[in-house]
């Protein structure tokens, strides 16, 4: 296996940003109320991450470290607010389901965590093979969570305004603590005891 | 100190200032293109709800944070931003008046409340509620009005049909004074 699809593949499943590495948990429990906000803010982390790792592993020999936090923050901040007004002027839509969570991937540890660990030390293509397959991993993470809490807290299975089926019981009455913030913890706390459990994120 | 000390040390605040000032000309600059997008988008919204609220519409007229409806030169009604407290922040909705007295309807144009809960406010089976009501009896019921509130959700409902009410009195007033006044 290459180099790059190396890095790819570690994201997915051995250090999972959310289900291995437990960051970035503050998004991924709000924005998993649907799979269209999962989506969405894969989308988002995906522009960010990829531009910030690449500015900073093309930054990496000169940054001195003392300035490093300081000046990785602003470049993401920039990106994240790039994205925003992107997103608002071009993919009005998406902007709207994901509110206030788009700005927030400014604070999204995964974005940091990949800088500091990840593209300060490496070289431009193995950190873009990192943040893609951060990516994945967090849309996976995050695809599995939101699954689970729509069907459960709306009884609906649609995505992007297209429906696919609505569950017999759970449609008309809904579960709804599920969407709500504690259902957020419930449903990951579960998957993390389940995938212990099974072994199947054992290094 | 040698020259080349002062800038070793100086560097890390000269690399962080450029990195800051790069920064944000990026962002005006992105800032400006985009800007007018988003300004056009936000009167394209604000346009559609009123068509959708006034299929009659052929223009309207934007004066004293009241939009007036006209049909042909004939006024048909006014709209207007009521803000409700909701239970997540701030409800922006746009109500519609046919008259002083009745509501044409509403459309929630942005919100923050808890999703599949409180989102449903932005639903025809809550805001079809509003269509044709009197101005009075926009509150719930549980208050004296008409509103039935959404289940699990008394907060936003409330907010929404509150925020309708006051907000639709005040405009009236203002418009009644107007009219005396011109």
């Amino acid at each position: 296996m290459g180099k790059f699809a190396q890095e790819f593949a570690k994201g997915l499943i051995i250090t999972n940003p959310v289900l291995v590495l437990l960051l970035g948990l503050c998004p991924a429990l709000a924005v998993s109320t649907s799979i269209d906000n999962a989506l969405g803010m894969t989308l988002a982390v995906l522009i960010v991450l990829l531009g910030s790792n690449i500015i900073i592993a093309a930054m990496r020999n000169f940054v001195p470290s003392i300035t490093r936090i300081p000046i990785f923050i602003v470049i993401i901040a920039t990106l994240v607010t790039v994205v925003n007004l992107l997103f608002h002027a071009y993919l009005p839509d998406l902007h709207e389901t994901l509110g206030i969570y788009l700005p927030l991937v400014v604070v999204n540890c995964i974005v940091l965590g990949r800088a500091e660990a990840f593209a300060s030390k490496n070289p431009v293509v193995r950190s873009i093979a990192d943040a893609l397959g951060m990516t994945v991993g967090f849309m996976l993470a995050l695809l599995m969570i939101s699954l689970i809490r729509q069907m459960l807290g709306t009884g609906e299975m649609s995505v992007f305004g297209v429906h696919f089926f609505s569950l017999p019981v759970l449609s008309s009455r809904p579960v709804a603590i599920f969407i709500l913030p504690p259902g957020g913890f419930l449903v990951i706390g579960l998957l993390l005891g389940l995938f212990k459990w099974t072994g199947v994120l054992k290094r | 100190m040698p020259a080349k000390d002062v800038f070793g040390r100086a560097f890390p605040v000269i690399l962080l200032t450029a990195v800051v000032a790069i920064c944000v000309s990026l962002l005006t600059y992105v800032g400006s293109i985009t800007l007018p997008r988003i300004e056009a988008l936000e009167v394209q919204k604000i346009q559609g709800m009123l068509s959708g609220m006034f299929p009659d519409m052929s223009r309207y007229t934007f004066e004293d944070e009241i939009y007036a409806i006209y049909s042909d030169e004939v006024r048909i009604g006014y709209a207007f931003v009521a803000v409700g407290k909701g239970y997540g922040g701030a409800i922006n909705i746009l109500v519609g008046l046919e008259d002083e007295a009745t509501i044409k309807g509403i459309t929630v144009i942005s919100h923050t409340e808890t999703p599949g809960l409180g989102s449903r406010i932005t639903e025809d089976l809550f805001t079809g509620q509003f269509v044709r009501l009197s101005v009075d009896d926009a509150a719930l019921r549980r208050d004296g009005g008409q509103i039935d509130a959404i289940t699990g959700a008394t907060i936003s409902s409330r907010a929404v049909a509150d925020a309708v009410r006051i907000t639709a009195m005040e405009k009236v007033k203002v418009l009644e004074d107007s009219e005396e006044g011109g």
